[in-house]
């Protein structure tokens, strides 16, 4: 998921920067709009440690493993704090891990943080059927955590299948893209269940931390 | 008597042309060169079987060599020693993969590698968490005190 160094061409990294951005400039911006900017710095800190520690834990989908992302989680559950907080995240994987890269960090933090956006917007449209039914909880934090997760993925496949350098064997790079894409489908459906289990737990013992 | 003579010397002939083409059966000629072995993984300890390998000489951005990994994920070249420099050898598959910089000449090294230990990940990994859980702390601190002002 993470794309490191090295990998895509330099106008596709300087994009990525571009978009990202712009993406951090908007958030900042709705973030400042808020009574108390800093009321929420607590849980998206926490949550940007729980994003920094998913990328280690690698499940076993044969033949590969995948690991997890939780992009959706902190879309659903941070709002506009969710983008930055991913930035911050990226940045210490790749400076700290070489788990992802600097020329990169633009390109993931827009294929991560944007569907974190919008996975906050589908979790927000609970509230249009009934923001205090459990059941819509745990289907709209099943949609933001499994569609933040599945958005990326297909950014990501786009991403390497028309970038992939001519001097390599083209279709042997494209047929382990596809087979790595396919390996996240299981993780799409766990990454979903999990925030569905997260929303409602939180919307149990704390429901303020899931307010806008 | 003529006869007797050149028979002898007819066989004695033959048998010095036949030594002759016996000397020049083989011949082995040798130069020690060095070979650089990499083994690309995944941060899983997965080995990359298959990926795909491609070697920068020094100060040279097109390939100079493209090859595959084996099962092992283990690749094995014998770079050009006029070109001594940092080559440069990149592993690819599935748009992941890693490059790693080989000094090669004067001030080479037996072995390396682009990772680090276990034990240095999980301590990098447990100073970053820590980071993040203080500043958690902080602000919530922060909220804390700053409660009662705004009650009063």
């Amino acid at each position: 998921m993470h794309i490191p160094d090295g990998i895509l061409p330099a106008a596709v990294s300087v994009a990525g920067y571009a978009t990202a951005g712009a993406a951090t400039w908007h958030s900042l911006r709705k973030i400042n709009q808020k009574e108390d900017p800093r009321e929420s710095i607590p849980k998206a800190s926490l949550l940007t440690a729980a994003f920094f520690v998913a990328s280690w834990i690698h499940i076993p989908v044969p033949p590969t493993s995948v690991h997890l992302v939780l992009n959706g989680l902190l879309g659903a559950v941070l709002g506009y704090y969710a983008f930055p907080a991913i930035l911050i995240g990226l940045f210490f994987q790749a400076v700290m891990f070489q788990h992802g890269g600097l020329t990169t960090l633009g390109v993931n933090a827009t294929m991560m943080g944007v569907p974190a956006l919008l996975a906050y917007f589908v979790f927000r449209l609970r509230s249009v059927v009934g923001k205090e039914s459990r059941v819509w909880t745990g289907v709209f934090g099943f949609l933001a955590g499994a569609g933040g997760l599945g958005i990326s993925v297909l950014i990501s496949l786009v991403l390497l299948i028309t970038t992939v350098p001519p001097h390599l064997d083209v279709e042997a790079e494209r047929a382990s893209i596809y087979a790595l894409t396919l390996a996240h489908v299981p993780l799409i459906a766990l990454e979903g269940v999990f925030t569905a289990l997260v929303a409602l737990f939180l919307q149990r013992v704390r429901p303020e931390l899931l307010e806008d | 008597m003529k006869w007797k003579l050149i028979l002898p010397l007819t066989l004695l002939l033959a048998l010095g042309l036949t030594m002759q083409a016996s000397a020049h059966g083989a011949r082995i000629e040798y130069t020690i060169s060095i070979a650089v072995e990499i083994r690309a993984t995944y941060d899983t300890g997965e080995p990359m079987g298959g990926g795909q390998v491609t070697v920068y000489a020094p100060d040279d951005p097109t390939p100079w060599l493209e090859g595959v990994c084996d099962e092992d994920g283990r690749f094995v070249f014998t770079p050009d020693p006029s070109k001594p420099g940092t080559w440069d050898i990149q592993v690819r598959q599935a748009g992941h993969g890693d490059m790693v910089h080989i000094p090669i000449g004067d001030d080479m090294a037996i072995s390396g590698g682009s990772g680090y230990t276990p034990l240095q990940i999980v301590l990098m990994g447990a100073c970053v968490v820590w980071g993040f859980v203080g500043t958690a702390f902080f602000f919530s601190r922060r909220l804390a005190l700053s409660l009662p002002k705004g009650r009063a």
